[in-house]
């Protein structure tokens, strides 16, 4: 049964690669391996958070790291991945640029990967492509593939984008956070929704943008 | 002075992995034990819906999903008959965890591991939704996370209604 999330994380995994391949202007070498490299720590950094704000220590009880399943924190996911994938490409601004099309490709695969998990639904819906769980006549918005389509839709905005100061970057962040917190309302939670988070990331990624904006502007010009 | 602050993290780090949580089980009763017949009995004459969670305090990922569960109930314990089934345990340790996590719903024990056994259930955790008079409606086998759960939750609503 757990083995449906490694199949939902290695969709996002193909999908990041697809990014890649449709779009290689720009990037490092061994691009794929570095996102992932950069994924996996971040969800490792995730996952420290969400446990420690569960109220268990990750140092007593380092067996719960493991357990995916009970919660990884977004933010502190997505900051740890960031950073681990700067300090990776070296602090080089235009490898992030280069790969923002793709990351967002991989994010739709990760939510694409729900149907592995049997996990796409959310709220009740009458609507004719509503779909109900196996053992039940409700039907209900396929929300996680709403957002995979959104993600998708994002990717290729972004990469058409030019691969400028930290405006991939950027438009990528706060297309992601848009798209996540169009359909969070669709999503069934107890602990409550993501809302603040994306619009945070949405402002985040405004900001990105208009510092890297600012950057080539005050940039010195070379004549030769 | 970089290597100060590494320092001292790295103590308190240490010291506070060293520190034996100590856990008053002093509030928590014996959890009381049933048969598989008993267990039947006890959900069909339910009035509402129940969620029923297979357990046990050695098991890392019930640790896990314990916070979510015990949110749930607190939520939606009105509307919904949330069980607990400590399995392949002691007394002590079922309630050193019941202690530890707040659970504030009833657990049973069924140290052999009839129940989930009956329901089908494969390994721990496990959670069992069941609509009034006891009829089984899901099983998620392994952790449950909050979307699962929310989901789970809405579906028994509605069949409440």
């Amino acid at each position: 049964m757990e083995f449906t999330l490694l199949w939902a994380a290695l969709t996002g995994v193909f999908f990041a690669w697809g990014g890649t391949r449709l779009w290689p202007e720009g990037l490092p070498d061994h691009a794929t391996d570095r996102m992932v490299g950069a994924a996996a720590a971040g969800l490792f950094m995730g996952r420290l958070v969400a446990m420690t704000l569960q109220g268990t220590n990750p140092l007593t009880h380092p067996g719960d790291i493991l357990v995916i399943r009970g919660g990884v924190h977004t933010a502190a996911a997505t900051v740890g991945a960031l950073g681990v994938y700067l300090w990776a490409v070296k602090g080089q601004i235009r490898f992030l640029d280069a790969t923002a099309a793709a990351a967002v490709l991989g994010l739709a695969g990760w939510h694409a990967g729900c149907l592995w998990r049997n996990t796409c639904l959310g709220a009740a819906s009458d609507l004719p492509w509503a779909w109900s769980l196996p053992s039940s006549t409700i039907t209900r918005h396929p929300v996680e593939i709403y957002a995979a389509l959104g993600l998708i839709a994002a990717a290729f905005i972004v990469a058409r984008l030019p691969i400028r100061t930290l405006l991939r970057t950027g438009a990528g962040f706060a297309l992601a956070s848009l798209v996540l917190l169009l359909t969070e309302p669709l999503r069934l939670t107890i602990k409550g929704g993501l809302e603040p988070w994306y619009i945070a990331g949405i402002a985040a990624g405004v900001v990105v943008v208009t510092l890297g904006g600012r950057a080539v502007r005050s940039a010195p010009i070379h004549t030769t | 002075m970089t290597k100060h602050i590494a320092r001292i993290v790295l103590v308190v780090l240490i010291a506070s992995a060293c520190a034996s949580a100590e856990v008053d089980t002093s509030g928590v009763p014996d959890l009381e034990t049933v048969t598989v017949e008993e267990f039947a009995s006890k959900l069909e004459s339910l009035g509402r819906p129940a969620i029923v969670n297979v357990w046990a305090s050695w098991c890392i990922p019930c640790r896990s999903e314990a916070p979510l569960l015990t949110a749930a109930h607190l939520e939606y314990g009105g509307e919904i008959e949330f069980i607990g089934v400590n399995v392949r345990d002691s007394q002590t340790h079922a309630k050193e965890f019941i202690a530890e996590f707040g659970v504030e719903f009833d657990s049973y024990f069924d140290s052999g591991r009839a129940i989930p056994n009956h329901y089908a259930g494969i390994g721990t955790p496990i959670t069992f939704f069941f609509a009034p008079g006891g009829e089984l409606l899901s099983t998620h086998n392994g952790v449950i996370d909050d979307h699962a759960l929310a989901l789970g939750i809405d579906e028994l609503l509605r069949f409440e209604s």
